[in-house]
């Protein structure tokens, strides 16, 4: 029992960690229309630069602060000179240029870092602590936290904020958004560049239990990707809700299912994409979008 | 190579507008060139395999292996418009199977159908999930194809031998052909690659290669044609998986080993960026793809390693930005410049050729010019 219970705190540790990148993709999904393959490369760079930062003696929450700003910049830089030429264009080829740019930030990252695993230091203190009698890890407990309050905060900059109406706006209609004012282009990077927040976040937290390669958050990429398609693209909460189903439920399976195991467990979001597709293609909380031809 | 463009020349709208028919064009129609160019080509690839050192027909038998995996990402991708990640699993699992069957003995003839039919039924088992999805979910499931595959095939080590991997040496030049082992393996690759590219050829320009066109220009048109979007994707990917294992057969004739490496989740990516360079939706453009997937890592390679995946990125990314259609657009897109700058119209390449789709017989609606695109 008690190790079931660690289990789950661990899984959602993980899962948190994949609704980051997740809600980062839903993102830029909602204001671009294309999937963002990179985002898990331009968190692992937001990584790297908090480690080179605290190899100089900056403080760990400093570092991470600045590798913070370092991807609000880098992603609204990759909006407005790369990605804004291929927004309009036939979605297939913006995914291309994507791929291109994982491609391209796992090359800068190597080249400059090396393909060597580096250790990176870890927020949390790696202790136990007793909740009912069961101990349970701080670093997933601290994780899942800071996650959770990272993704409050950027609902709450969605829903409460001047900023966060002209983002949804941008998102919903960007021509009429354009009409009644808004500096759709500027809006556009700054969705990129949250979104890059969002991943930068993730990466630090996880980095310190992956360690740090130009390919971490190759495999996190995969399960953000699953969990979007689990929690359907339309839907902020369901993609959160998934992940974290993904986070607990692959550890379980890692543990109580023979066959599957730690090597295998990356497999477990896929098997249950196949038992949801059959059964609900628009995924567990997303809407059937209707085109009109 | 002059086969592609040849055919569709008649076909096409009248001349553009600006040009007048060039020379070219009337040479290329001619009965001479029609016959004798396929001709010579077959007798070159005839003749290369004698003519090479054993290191220049090594490097020209690995680049059929992936020219090969590149046509079949084509078949899906380029024609069909789904985006796939995926595509070096087949190959993977295409080279395991045959490794399986070499090493328990059976006929190569069998191990050769069974490298076809593994890979196809398991394309088609994902394709029948993942093309339930719209869009781009197809690029979303596909890329857990490599990043499972890697585990999987380490912890099946019964079949796969593991992290070990599998070795199979079943290419012998035959007694008394005279010939070398590796001009041996490379008329194989060239008569094995040869015959797929014919079929995918002959595939793409036919009934299929339309229905495919269409449900990559507008699925909602498809249906209302009677063309079932979901069938057709799922055929594409279905085909493409073939390939792939074919693919997988023809890299154990020549590298004959393979391991959970062979179908990372990096091979995958660099096989759809030299799909794209190489040219999207095209023939010619496989070719070029695999030229550019063997030989581009060698030169990276000689000149620092740890640059390989950085200008790889850095490549895809112009390409994507001056020559979307791919290296084999560059003819083209040369001498249109030429053809412009001496009328005074600014010499920014408009960024797609439609004259590339006619080939497939779609040209019936020429505002839809993106649809060409590179993906």
């Amino acid at each position: 029992m008690e190790k079931f219970v660690q289990l789950v705190v661990d899984g959602l540790s993980t899962g948190s960690v994949y609704a980051a990148l997740a809600l980062a993709i839903v993102l830029v999904h909602s204001a671009t229309g294309l999937i963002n393959f990179a985002q898990g490369g331009m968190a692992v760079l937001a990584a790297y630069v908090a480690w080179v930062l605290t190899n100089q003696g900056v403080p760990l929450v400093l570092a991470i602060v600045a590798s913070i700003l370092f991807s609000f910049v880098l992603g609204a830089v990759i909006e407005r000179f790369l990605m804004r030429r291929f927004e309009r264009g036939d979605p297939d080829t913006a995914v291309v240029v994507t791929v291109g740019l994982l491609t391209l930030v796992t090359g800068i990252a190597g080249w400059l870092w090396g393909y060597n695993n580096q250790q990176f230091p870890s927020l949390f203190p790696l202790d136990t602590v007793s909740v009912l009698g069961v101990s349970v890890s701080i670093r997933s407990i601290g994780t899942t936290l800071v996650i959770v309050v990272a993704m409050v905060a950027t609902q709450a900059l969605f829903v409460g904020t001047k900023l966060g109406l002209a983002l949804r706006a941008v998102a919903i209609n960007p021509q009429s958004a354009a009409y009644s004012g808004l500096p759709v282009e500027r809006l556009l990077m700054v969705g990129w560049g949250i979104a890059a927040v969002l991943g930068a976040v993730a990466g630090a937290l996880v980095a310190p239990q992956l360690t740090l390669t130009p390919g971490m958050l190759d495999n996190a990429l995969v399960y953000a990707l699953a969990a979007v398609i689990l929690g359907g693209l339309t839907s902020p909460v369901g993609v959160v809700i998934a992940a974290w189903l993904i986070g607990v439920l692959e550890n379980l399976a890692a543990v109580y299912v023979g066959f599957i195991g730690f090597d295998l467990k990356v497999a477990v979001p896929f098997i249950l994409i196949f038992v949801v597709l059959i059964v609900r293609p628009q995924g567990l909380f997303g809407r059937k979008t209707v085109v009109r031809v | 190579m002059a086969s592609s463009s040849k055919t569709s020349a008649p076909t096409t709208t009248a001349p553009p507008p600006s040009a007048t028919p060039s020379p070219a064009s009337s040479f290329r129609q001619s009965p001479w060139v029609r016959w004798g160019a396929p001709l010579l080509l077959v007798v070159g690839l005839a003749v290369l395999p004698l003519i090479g050192t054993e290191s220049a027909n090594d490097t020209l038998a690995r680049i059929g292996v992936f020219a090969v995996a590149v046509l079949g990402l084509n078949v899906v991708m380029g024609y069909t418009g789904q985006v796939s990640l995926g595509q070096i699993f087949f190959l993977g699992l295409g080279a395991y199977v045959t490794a399986y069957g070499v090493q328990s003995g059976w006929n190569i003839v069998l191990v050769f159908v069974l490298t076809c039919l593994i890979p196809a039924v398991a394309g088609l088992l994902v394709a029948l999930a993942a093309a339930r999805l719209g869009g781009l979910a197809i690029a979303m499931v596909t890329i857990a194809l490599p990043i499972v595959g890697v585990p999987l095939a380490k912890r099946l080590s019964e079949f796969t031998g593991g992290s070990q991997g599998m070795s199979a040496r079943f290419v012998e030049a035959p007694e008394g052909s005279g010939l070398y082992d590796d001009q041996w393996q490379l008329y194989l690759v060239l008569v094995i690659g040869g015959i797929v590219f014919l079929l995918t050829y002959f595939l793409v320009r036919g009934k299929y290669g339309r229905a495919f066109a269409i449900v990559k220009g507008n699925e909602n048109v498809a249906s209302s044609m009677g063309i079932s979007p979901y069938r057709y994707k799922v055929l594409a990917f279905t085909i493409a998986s073939l390939i792939g294992g074919v693919s997988g057969f023809l890299y154990m004739v020549v590298v004959q080993y393979t391991s959970p490496e062979t179908m990372s989740f990096g091979h995958s990516i660099e096989l759809l960026v030299a799909m794209v360079i190489g040219g999207a939706g095209s023939i010619v453009g496989s070719i070029l793809g695999g030229v550019f997937y063997v030989v581009v890592p060698d030169l990276t390679n000689a000149i620092d390693p740890s640059l390989t995946a950085l200008l790889q990125g850095a490549l895809l990314l112009a390409v994507l930005f001056v020559l979307p259609g791919g290296l084999v657009s560059l003819p083209r897109a040369v001498m249109r410049g030429l053809r412009r700058s001496p009328a005074g119209r600014g010499s920014a390449a408009p960024p797609t050729t439609p004259s590339s789709t006619t080939g497939s017989g779609t040209a019936a609606e020429p505002t839809e010019t993106e649809r060409q695109g590179s993906a």
